[in-house]
């Protein structure tokens, strides 16, 4: 059976290098463009469709001192991904079993509503391209038995990368570890409203993933969901109706002749 | 044969026609995976992506001329509520008892208004879904489930137009090609309009 992997990030152990920032931008062969500068740490304040991950640099007052909350965005992975039930084309985004959610850029028909379905805002719409991009989580790396880029390059070992319930084993453990440090509130940040992710956090402050850039109860927009089931529904059963119907009709009552035409049809009998 | 519709009122009504059609069946492909070949019958994905907004921007340009056109004409007034009312006997050829119908029923009054409706959730929606990097999520969010509800709606009121303007009314469709109804037809159809309106 294929196994569903995991990239565990424990933020407590961050140093904020960017190793990984450049090793994605290596492997998957993507040209650095020069961002804006907003007065933090941060290489850039945002994704990129040719960024897709970003260490964030959270500033948080501690005890009247600047403290940092390091966390990684990319594409969270989910289970139950928002884009690709979004997505009105067949291949453009696909879930692997191995519960990897990449993008099929030659399938990718560029109307961004992946990026409406994202709960956590990651898919980027190029403009040169018209087609959209994110973390693959390297697929092709993964594929092939390694791990993936940024994982590979991190020295504190806060990205780590395994088989799921493995993965959420050492999670919780790691969790624990920071609960009996005196870190009450930590935690693992696994989303249910979108049947979980197969990108995991360990959060020394699970309570507030808000202060990390992570939303508190991520969830498939409820549009979406509309969309997808009743107005779908309700949809094809008025136009199939509307069409059946005027057949029907025809074969029941047949069109409508002006009164001349009939006694025309009279006559001719 | 007596003038229906003047050259402007054809060629707008069928601009109109055309790029709905196109809109609508792109649309569908976007709808559904499982119409997802109609986008390969129109040109594929990528030129679906890039064309159907233009045939809807189109089709509420062509609308807007139909509205400046027929707006005034298209008043409900008292009978057209009775017509309305009593639509079912019309739809099985039981004229008696129905108010007698000017320049347009009932029927097509309204379909002319819902389709007004229809266009401007279709427009401001279908803005929305055009340029989703510049909008914000929250209207992105109303749009995508807006968009695809309006739509099926106007579709809908398509097909019962299509079947009323083709097999359901004979000489109806001819009217609209050639401008030209015969003197019976707006007797049995439209004879208030008919009356006012004879030449």
């Amino acid at each position: 059976m294929t196994q569903t992997v995991v990239k565990l990030i424990d933020t407590t152990l961050c140093i904020g290098c960017k190793a990984c920032e450049v090793a994605c931008q290596e492997w998957n062969d993507q040209e650095f463009t020069v961002g804006t500068f907003n007065g933090t740490y941060q290489t850039m304040p945002d994704l990129a469709p040719n960024f897709w991950n970003l260490i964030k640099f959270n500033e948080r007052e501690v005890d009247g001192g600047m403290s940092w909350l390091m966390s990684k965005y990319q594409c969270m992975h989910c289970a139950d991904p928002g884009c690709l039930r979004a997505c009105p084309a067949p291949g453009a985004i696909v879930q692997a079993k191995n519960g990897i959610v990449d993008f099929v850029s030659e399938n990718c028909i560029g109307c961004g509503y992946c990026i409406t379905g994202c709960p956590f805002d990651v898919p980027r719409l190029s403009p040169e391209t018209k087609k959209v991009y994110k973390c693959t989580l390297c697929s092709d790396r993964v594929a092939v038995g390694l791990e993936p880029a940024c994982i590979k390059s991190c020295p504190t070992n806060c990205l780590t990368f395994g088989e799921r319930t493995q993965m959420l084993r050492v999670a919780e453990s790691r969790a624990d570890v920071l609960k009996a440090d005196g870190h009450a509130q930590a935690g693992v940040y696994n989303p249910v409203g979108v049947g979980g992710t197969n990108v995991l956090y360990v959060l020394k402050d699970a309570s507030d993933p808000v202060a990390y850039g992570l939303p508190k109860d991520p969830t498939i927009p409820l549009s979406v969901i509309l969309w997808k089931g009743p107005i779908k529904w309700l949809g094809t059963l008025l136009l199939v109706g509307g069409v059946l119907g005027s057949f029907f009709h025809y074969l029941k009552f047949g069109p409508k002749h002006e009164p001349a035409d009939e006694a025309t049809d009279d006559k001719s009998l | 044969m007596i003038n229906r519709y003047d050259f402007a009122e054809r060629a707008i009504h069928w601009i109109s026609a055309l790029s709905f059609v196109y809109a609508a069946f792109t649309g569908l492909a976007l709808w559904s995976h499982k119409l997802y070949w109609l986008a390969l019958v129109f040109g594929g994905g990528n030129a679906t992506r890039f064309a159907h907004p233009w045939a809807g921007l189109m089709f509420a340009l062509a609308l807007g001329f139909m509205f400046r056109r027929w707006a005034g004409q298209m008043r409900l007034d008292r009978e057209d509520r009775v017509w309305l009312l009593h639509s079912y006997k019309y739809a099985m050829h039981q004229e008696v008892g129905l108010p007698e119908s000017g320049r347009f029923n009932g029927g097509q009054k309204m379909l002319f208004w819902l389709q007004a409706l229809a266009s401007v959730a279709l427009l401001a929606t279908g803005v929305v879904l055009w340029f989703p990097e510049w909008m914000p999520r929250a209207l992105r969010l109303v749009a995508i489930a807006l968009h695809p509800f309006a739509a099926v709606l106007a579709i809908a009121l398509i097909i019962l137009h299509i079947y009323m303007g083709t097999a359901a009314v004979p000489g109806a469709f001819k009217a609209m090609i050639q401008g030209k109804v015969t003197r019976g037809w707006a007797r049995a159809h439209h004879p208030k309009w008919l009356s006012v309106d004879s030449r």
